[in-house]
Order: structure tokens, then sequence, then C-alpha cells
């Protein structure tokens, strides 16, 4: 469906144009993910530490911390913690999962899975990139201004952010960062909409599309729509913060007329519920198609997993007030927002039936991608499931802000976005790199990982349950949370192992990178279009541009006779 | 591998005195609606449980049936199939009538009714502004006169007391940053915001000594900011507030202007 031509330009020849300001789509998603790889290891750092303050309370950081914090002999002190979590929050949510799973997968399957040669706007693509850097460095050098960085939480609910509650000029290069980490993302996203749109190889219609861009597109309408919300909302805080405005003061802090600090909040979850889907429909279209090519079977009802993808992109632009039930809105918000809440799960449980229907009768290979899929089902499942208790507005008295929520949203946006990512590491190593990643460590990596996180996410939910709240540096200055002493330091060593069996990933990833096993042309043996061309990928994609003749899960159909169980989407569909 | 995991969970409660199950739980209820919350969780879990165990059952059940030693050859279907598209429909819509609308309905009624139903206002009720502020939380009762803002209100600072057998409701107001007021053991919290009063509304069934703690992030001193609540009998509370009134009226500093940061209550 080009509708204009795609010429082959020549490969760049300078180290510059070809490595740092590149136009070419897969070397921009190798910079986003390393880029995303590096933010991993910060926020994951940083979670450590977070970890290491809840169960040890007042004991020094072990080997860094002496260097870290030399005023308090290693100890992290109660203002540095607050940084840590919300830098934590701000660098997973956009400086890591968005780079990994929307800028380098995005990025990288897009037009290879859609059989073009590039983004249709490769300038902005770039754009997209080097803003992303410049918001990381304004977030980074956050953390060396007097006062510290932005120590309000991720959310910054003002007046907390505001003068009043944050005096310091971090908070200020906070809000600066997400303003331009915004732009990137809208760049990012427009790219996405429209080469999809316009780029689909000759033959492709909608559904003929893999499901991981059935999700990437959809996460990228997500982002345009409302990353441009977050950023006004953000750039009136800054407006508060520089020029004396007084959009979210009220009370005896607003000198100059009044507005209101809930106000924020009502911007901040319009784009926050949907950012919560932004992170997770590329997960779930990957796995979606993950589950598909390891069973060795069609994905099971492929157009209803799409629509209910489509769906409930839609419906969680309709729910954000569950976020904000304890600032006492009008009940009749209350129970819309909650019943619109509740819907979501008719989509969510149609493409779970879905994923159980692809694996069903399937001839499954337990290759470390697929365990990585499987995974994603199962902390999906458990995350969806928790979130009822928080949909519902009674419940959620009880357990909003508490380490329950904590949980949930972990399990949701870090446990699966992160297996998702993995997964997709692993099964797109040799197309980005044309090398192989050793499968046995993967394997290591996939069991550890899930111990680590499952004991950390459920461990956070039960003291979440038992009453222990967000945010604090010492659970235990109170007295009914001092029986969960035992179990925040179970929590802290399931993280421990959880950060330690990434070591794992990093050694895997690094030496296949360096004397990895030379990765065939599909050694996957799956027929969507990126595997029709060599490992890894010509700097053109595709010498000729493909013609799509059936969906991408063409997998034991009976009437092959060829010796494959697959077929390439360019190739007729064998009937009988 | 094993070996890591029962060094985890020896670890974590070899200190053990309390039952796994003790630990897990949440805080005494002491108010007269609690349970609701507390039932609509336990439905919610029983619900949840069945159906994650059969998302399990599908997923390593599948996993073991369907590998490739066991099944080599793959049955080949889209799942387009009339009885395949019934089954997944079948699946979201039984998740959501038989679950979702009714904790809906439950938590709604419950909502609606109970604890978005404030007592009317010529109820005999127990009034107490809150004002938060970084860090600590400031009570005010009407004292004798029964209004607020008045020369002899009671003042506490971190320490609500409350009666059991009678209503109680607060309203909120915070001088600087978002607070939340969080009663663990009343299973409610409610944001205090500048600029515009919150209210919350309980009964108490069990004197003792308690906690109250703000949930929502307010700064370095956020996880300090806890106060302490403690429950009379009906005839205990009248003693403290007359003696407290008292004191109020011989003790006030009503030459500060601070004092009078209470608010004429809202109905």
């Amino acid at each position: 469906m080009a509708t204009f031509e795609q010429h082959i330009h020549p490969a760049p020849t300078t180290f510059l144009s070809k490595y740092i300001f590149s136009f070419d789509h897969k070397v921009i998603a190798k910079q986003f993910l390393w880029y995303g790889i590096f933010f991993l290891a910060v926020g994951g750092m940083m979670a450590l530490m977070i970890r290491w303050t809840l169960a040890f309370p007042g004991e020094a950081f072990p080997i860094i911390g002496t260097m870290l914090f030399p005023d308090t002999h290693g100890v992290i002190p109660p203002d540095t913690y607050a940084m840590l979590f919300t830098m934590h929050g701000t660098i997973m949510i956009f400086y890591a999962i968005t780079p990994i799973l929307i800028g380098a997968f995005g990025n990288f399957c897009i037009p290879l899975m859609i059989g073009a040669r590039d983004m249709v706007f490769p300038t902005l693509n770039m754009l997209s990139f080097w803003f992303a850097v410049l918001s990381a460095i304004i977030l980074m050098s956050s953390l060396f201004t007097p006062l510290g960085a932005a120590a309000g939480g991720w959310t910054s609910y003002p007046t907390l952010s505001t003068v009043i509650g944050s005096p310091g000029v971090g908070q200020t290069l906070w809000a600066l960062a997400i303003f331009v980490v915004g732009i990137s993302s809208t760049l990012g996203a427009i790219n996405y909409i429209t080469t999809i749109i316009v780029l689909r190889a000759p033959g492709m219609g909608y559904f003929d599309m893999p499901l991981t861009v059935w999700g990437l597109w959809l996460t990228a309408i997500l982002n345009a729509i409302f990353l441009p919300v977050l950023a006004a909302g953000v750039l009136l805080l800054i407006f508060d913060r520089v020029f004396g405005t007084t959009f979210f003061l009220a009370g005896a802090a607003a000198t100059s007329g009044s507005g209101d600090p809930v106000l924020f909040q009502h911007v901040f979850w319009i784009f926050g519920h949907p950012e919560v889907y932004i992170l997770i429909l590329p997960a779930w279209g990957i796995v979606s198609d993950l589950l598909s090519f390891f069973a060795r079977k069609p994905a099971f009802g492929m157009k209803a997993t799409a629509l209910s993808m489509t769906t409930i992109t839609i419906l969680s632009t309709l729910v954000y007030g569950h976020h904000m039930f304890t600032t006492q809105m009008s009940p009749l918000l209350t129970q819309s927002f909650m019943t619109l809440t509740m819907t979501i799960s008719i989509p969510s449980a149609i493409f779970f039936a879905n994923w159980l229907g692809t694996i069903w009768k399937g001839s499954i290979r337990f290759t470390s991608p697929m365990l990585f899929s499987l995974g994603v089902v199962f902390v999906f499942g458990l995350g969806g499931l928790t979130g009822l208790y928080l949909g519902t507005v009674t419940t959620d008295l009880y357990l909003h802000d508490t380490y329950f929520v904590v949980g949930h949203f972990h399990y949701t946006m870090a446990a699966s976005v992160l297996l998702g990512g993995f997964g997709a590491i692993y099964f797109w190593m040799p197309k980005m790199f044309g090398v192989m990643m050793n499968e046995c460590l993967a394997k290591v990596h996939f069991w550890l990982t899930m111990i680590g996180l499952n004991g950390i996410f459920m461990g956070m939910m039960i003291v979440g349950y038992a009453g222990m709240h967000r945010r604090i540096y010492n659970p235990f200055v109170y007295e009914y949370l001092q029986k969960l002493i035992p179990i925040n330091t179970f929590i802290t060593y399931s993280a421990i192992l959880m950060g330690l069996s990434q070591f794992i990933f990093l050694y895997n990833f690094i030496h296949a990178l360096l004397k990895g096993e030379k990765a065939s042309d599909n050694p996957w043996e799956v027929g969507t279009l990126e595997w029709t061309i060599p490992s890894p990928a010509p700097h053109y994609n595709f010498k000729e541009i493909p013609v799509v003749k059936c969906g991408p899960h063409e997998f034991g159909n009976p009437n092959l006779k060829n010796g494959r169980d697959y077929q390439y989407q360019t190739e007729q569909l064998v009937e009988g | 591998m094993s070996f890591a995991i029962m060094y985890f969970i020896s670890s974590a409660f070899a200190d053990t005195h309390m039952s796994f199950w003790e630990r897990i739980s949440p805080p005494k209820d002491i108010s007269v609606n609690g349970h609701l919350i507390d039932y609509l969780f336990h439905y919610t879990t029983f619900f949840n449980i069945v159906f994650f165990l059969l998302v399990c059952a599908g997923l390593f059940g599948f996993s073991y049936l369907y590998a490739k030693k066991r099944h080599p050859i793959a049955y080949y279907t889209h799942g387009n199939k009339k009885i395949h598209v019934i089954v997944a429909t079948l699946i979201g819509a039984f998740v959501f009538f038989a679950i979702d609308l009714n904790i809906t309905r439950m938590s709604s009624n419950d909502f609606s009714k109970i604890f978005a139903n404030f007592p009317k206002k010529d109820e005999d009720v127990i009034k107490v502004e809150v004002l938060a502020q970084q860090w600590m939380w400031t009570f005010r009762y009407a004292g004798a006169d029964q209004v607020f803002n008045t020369d002899d209100d009671v003042i506490t600072t971190n320490d609500l007391r409350l009666p059991t057998g009678k209503k109680v409701v607060l309203e909120l107001l915070s001088k600087d940053v978002i607070h939340s007021l969080f009663l663990p053991n009343v299973r409610q919290k409610v944001d205090a915001m500048p600029g515009r009063i919150s209210k919350m509304w309980f009964e108490l069934t069990t004197p003792g000594n308690y906690e109250i703690a703000c949930a929502e992030m307010c700064g370095t001193h956020h996880y300090k900011m806890a106060s302490k609540f403690k429950v009379y009998s009906p005839e205990d509370f009248q003693r403290w507030l007359a003696t407290a009134n008292q004191m109020a009226l011989a003790e006030n500093d009503l030459a500060n202007a601070d004092y009078f940061w209470g608010w004429q209550w809202e109905e």
C-alpha cells in the first residue's frame, strides 16, 4: 500500500552519519536500546537503594553507600530517599521502558514487519532520539543542583511540587525534562502512526499486520494524544514555579488569586492512565505474536485480539478518575469511573482467552522468548486481577496509596513490560545484531527474574494490605507496621536476587555481541517479513518491496508440502 | 534454586512469634462499617483466586500437554470458528457480569448509602476539624459552645481522641501541601487539601490506642507525620473533653493569631 516510491539510499559512510546522527531506523532502534538499558540499570540501582532503606533502616548501603552518601556514612538520608523514589519512577517509565519497548522495538519492528525501507519521517525519528537524550541530560543534571533532584514522587502533585513544597531548581528541571521527553515521544508517535498507515507493503491489510505492530500502533496513537496533555500540565507547573502564576496553588499560599491543586491531578491522570497502556500495549502485541510463533499455531482469534486491544485503548481514556477516589470527588463521578474501569475487564478477558487459545493444542517450543511470553501471561494475570480492588471505590479507600498499589502497578507495568522487553530482545537479537544469545543463560535469567519479581511484588501487595503506605522512609516508626519487618526484608532479598540475575543478562548480551554465534536468516522459523531478509538486516531492509499474500501467523497448515511448518507472508496461502 | 527460595523464606520468618497469617492481616477493624470493605476485599479475592487458577490451569496445563515432545504437530486453527468466538466472548461476558458488576454494585451501594452518605444536619455527631501541615496533624473540637474558632475550642496536636458509639465527622484542610488522613483501623482515608474542605465520617466500636498516618507524599518527613489515635468509651470521652475544655479556657493563647485557624463548620 505504498503510496510513494521508497528509494534505496547509499549507505552512510562516516562514523557520525552512521552511528550518531543516523536516519536509519535500525540504528536509532539500537541507540534507544543502549539508552534504555543504561537507564534500566540506573533505575534498578535506585530501586535497590529504596528497598535497602525499607528493610534495613539506618544501616549503610553496602559497597557504594559511603561513596554516594559520605555525610551520613553510607546511610541514605530521608531527603535523598524521596529523590530516589521520585527518580526511580520517572526514569523507569520515561527513560527505560519507553525507550526499550517503544523507542527500540517500535523503531526496529515497524518498518521491518510491514515491509518498508525506513520510517516515513527519518529526520523526526532522529530528532526523537536526540530530544530524549537532551531530556535525560536535563533530568540527570538535576541530581547535582544545590537542593538535589525532584522529590515529590513521580506524580509530582502540587502544591508539594510548587515552590511551597520544593524550593530547589531540581523540580523545575524535572518538569522541563518531562516536557522535552514529551516532545520526543510525540515526534516518535506521529512517525509510527503515519508509517503504519502509508508504508505497509502492497497486499498488507491492517489485519495482516503482526500483533506487535498493532500494539505499537495503538501505543503511538495514545502517545500522540496524551503526552501533549502531560506536557501542558508540566508547563503550567513550570509557570507556577518560575513566573509566579497560581494555576495549582490554593489556600494561604495563593497570594494572587486562587487555583486548584486537584486540577493538576486531573490533567496528570488523563495522561497517566493511558500511560499505563502506552507502556503495556507493545508488550501485549509482542507476547501475542511470540506465543503464536513458538506454539507453531496461528494466533487464536487474531482479529478479536487486535480489536480487544483497540477497545482497551479507547476505554483507557475514560477511566482516569479511579486514581483520585480519595480526593473526594462527587459520588456520581466516582461511580461512573468505577463502572467504566470495570468494563476494561471484558476485552482483557477476551484476549487472555485468546492467548490461552493460542497455546491450546499447539506444539510448544520452550525457547527463551517463549518462556518470557508465558511469564507475561502469568504476571499480567496477577496484575490485572489485583486491579479490581483498586478500581472499586470502597476497597480503594483502604488500599489507596498503600504498597498494595505499588505491587499492583509493578506487576502490570514493570513485571509484564520487563519480561515482554526481555523476550523481545532475545527474539530479535539475531535480526538486530546478527548473533544469537545463549539459550541456557537466557533460561536461567528467566527463572531467577521470575522468582525475584514475584517475591518483590507479591510481597509489596501483602505489606500493602497489612496497611503499609507508600513513599515512607522508615515504616517502622509506626507501631502497627513493625510486624512487617520480616516481610520487608524478604522483599529486599528478592529484589537483590532479581538485581543480581540481570548480570546474567548483561553478560549474555555483551558476550553475544562480541563473539556470539552467527545467526541464520531465520533462526526461529517464523514467516513475518523481517525474517525474509538477511541477518542482520541490511541498511535498505528489503532489496525489493515485498508483496504480502497471507497473514503473519501461518503455522502448521496441514496442506503445506515443502517440509516447513510455516509460511512466509510473501507466499500464497496454501489451501487444500 | 529451591534452596534459594527456602533460604529466603526461612530468613524472613526466623524470628516469628506471630503466625504468618496474623502478620499479613490488616490492623484490627474498630469501626462499624469497616467490615464492609473487608468483606468486599475477601469477595474479590475469592473470585480472583478462582480466575487466576483457571489462567494457571490453562497456562501450565497447555504448556505440559502441548509441549513439542508430547504434541509434535499443532492443530491448525485461526480460532475464528463460531464456537471459538462464542467461548471467548462468553468468558469475557462471564467475568464482567459475574464478578465485576457484582463488585461494582456492592461497592456502589456501600459508597452511596454509607461512606459518602454523611450524617444529616440535625443528627448529634462528634465534629472535629483537622488541619494538616508539614509535618503534623492538629485537631480542633468546638468546645462547650459547639461553635468552631471560638475561645473555648479544644486543640490537640498529633493526638486524636474520639468516643465509641457515636458518629464522628471530620472536616479536613491543609495549610501547605496535600496530605491524606489514613486511619488503617477504620479502613478509610481522605485527602487534606489546601483551599478545599474534605470530609470523612465513621463510627467507632472498640476503645484502645491506635495510630493515624499520612498516606499522601508530603515532603521529606512524610514518614514521620503520624498521630496518636485514642478511642474512649463514651463516658471516658466526656470526662476527657470536660477536663480538656477547662484547660483550653485557661491556657489557649488568644493573642496569637495562628490560634484561629479553624473555620465555620460546613454542613
